[in-house]
């Protein structure tokens, strides 16, 4: 929609556009996440009872907090020793495949007959589950560091040759023609216009494929990982340290939230129209 | 730059054929069309003539499969700064402010001096953008989106205007207004104008020649001076001299 230039409205008015104004919506958002914690904490303390089975939230945030500056006693790492270790493999898969993923998705874009010959084989494999690859991801590039990265780039490749080749292609034809008739050449079109103008999408992609390479971390760090989130998490339930579980977790998630938070930080940056 | 904005523009016995699957469209058959310097023409035709077409070869768009574009005699085979093409939408490119916007074909060309800014300022100003400079398009209303588009156009000064319906999604008053400001516009510049329509009232307003096109294979079947004085204002449109030119557009529009 058009809107009015110079003065825009804020606050109540907005409510008209389907969306609640920002501090309301804030004040919902961390009232749920209260309200969560207490429904947690009830379960724990009331109904269930036992810490091995489901320890509350101020039992879980004592492990947190402790092990966040103590090694754990049966790894000798601290847990931010373990974030560290996974966060630095995340980065790697994701760098990695996110390189490989944007440029198969601009030849995709670029090559007709190119798309239908790997439109198969993304087909295929996204579905696949990342478990069902480490043992054979421990035979061909036995147990270092590579077949980690290898993991988690597998699953963001499709996911970014798919997003960019989808915002390359949704550049319309008169942009293009309208960048070529101000001068441009077919060069700077292709540069500072299509690719520019699927920059937006690409992001999109990104945040998705970081918050997938987090989903796979456990099963990266079930091949022979001595460090790491995932192997503290599969450790911890082979102790029944329920507690250190969730602490794992926790972390994960705020790790993921604000990987996520940089993404769409860098896309409110590059897509003004995302800004009021 | 030559004394004179305004470029000829000859069309030679233009071609075209689309070929999608099985199906053959021949879109233009022979169209012949010369464009003095400084002159106003319209394109008037119904949905599907290739009337769209025939434009977008003269930008170079696209390659005809028969026949050549001459602008001032130098045959022309891709797109150029010397013509220069405003669509149905705006098409501003979004994550560039306005006058980043208006800047962009001298960034493109690596024209860009330290006079630059000023002019585009300049440019923003003449279309009545001048404190906008800083929004970006989607702060924009459709009528400033196009006058934008329209200063962005402007920068390279281009010699000849190519507009493809321009002002066809526009409501009423923001189309009179910016036909207003288009005539204007042309009547200080003497840019060379094309200008493809399918509304009747809209030709005949504006240009001094209304060449109609037939339908599939598009050629022109009818060409007619406008022998209106100018400038047209608003008074013009209830004449009994423009209501009769407006029929018998509309009736060679029938035979078409």
């Amino acid at each position: 929609m058009s809107s009015i230039p110079a003065s825009r409205p804020s606050g109540s008015s907005r409510l008209f556009d389907g969306v609640l104004p920002r501090a309301r919506h804030w004040l919902i958002s961390i009232g749920s996440v209260a309200l969560g914690l207490v429904v947690w904490h009830l379960a724990a303390v009331v109904v269930v009872r036992d810490p091995v089975l489901l320890p509350g939230p101020l039992a879980t945030a004592q492990v947190l907090i402790r092990y966040l500056s103590t090694p754990y006693p049966a790894d000798g790492e601290t847990l931010i020793g373990h974030a560290l270790v996974s966060m630095a493999r995340v980065l790697a898969g994701f760098a990695v495949g996110s390189i490989i993923g944007i440029a198969v998705g601009a030849l995709m874009a670029g090559i007709r007959g190119f798309r239908a010959m790997v439109d198969p084989f993304i087909e295929i494999t996204r579905p696949l589950p990342p478990l069902a690859f480490v043992p054979v991801l421990i035979v061909w590039f036995g147990i270092g560091e590579a077949p980690k990265i290898i993991l988690i780039a597998a699953g963001v490749v499709p996911v970014m040759a798919i997003s960019t080749a989808a915002g390359l292609d949704g550049v319309s034809n008169d942009m293009l023609n309208c960048a070529r008739c101000l001068g441009a050449s077919e060069w700077y079109t292709m540069l500072h216009v299509r690719i520019r103008a699927a920059m937006p999408q690409i992001i999109t992609g990104m945040r998705l494929s970081v918050g997938l390479s987090w989903t796979s971390i456990v099963a990266v760090e079930m091949i022979a990982a001595t460090a790491g989130l995932g192997f503290v998490i599969l450790q911890a339930g082979q102790f029944l340290n329920t507690s250190l579980i969730f602490s794992g977790i926790l972390i994960i998630a705020a790790l993921g939230l604000a990987i996520d938070a940089a993404l769409r930080r860098l896309q409110w940056h590059l897509d003004p129209s995302m800004r009021p | 730059m030559n004394g004179e904005v305004g470029a000829r523009v000859e069309v030679r016995s233009i071609s075209k054929i689309f070929r999608r699957s099985r199906q053959v469209t021949q879109a233009l058959a022979s169209v012949d069309l010369c464009v003095e310097p400084g002159e106003f023409i319209c394109l008037l035709g119904p949905s599907g003539c290739g009337k769209s077409t025939l434009l977008h070869i003269v930008a170079g768009f696209i390659a005809p499969d028969a026949g050549e574009v001459r602008v001032d005699g130098i045959a022309k085979t891709g797109p150029g700064a010397d013509r220069c093409m405003l669509f149905q939408a705006p098409t501003l490119f979004p994550w560039l402010t306005t006058i980043d916007n208006v800047l962009f074909g001298l960034r493109a060309r690596g024209a860009i001096t330290s006079e630059s800014r000023r002019q585009a300022g300049e440019l923003l100003e003449l279309v009545g953008l001048g404190s906008f400079g800083g929004h970006y398009p989607h702060q924009l209303s459709g009528g400033m989106r196009h006058r934008a588009a329209l200063a962005r156009a402007l920068i390279n000064r281009p010699r000849v205007l190519l507009m493809d319906e321009p002002f066809a999604a526009l409501d009423a008053i923001t189309r009179e207004a910016m036909q207003n400001f288009l005539l204007g516009l042309w009547g200080r510049e003497r840019t060379t104008i094309i200008f493809v329509t399918h509304d009747v009232e809209e030709a005949a307003l504006l240009s001094d020649r209304v060449c109609v096109m037939s339908g599939r294979p598009g050629r022109i079947i009818a060409t007619e001076e406008i022998a209106l004085g100018r400038p047209r204002d608003e008074v013009l449109r209830d004449t009994a001299e423009f209501v009769s030119l407006r029929r018998k557009l509309r009736e060679r529009l029938a035979d078409a």
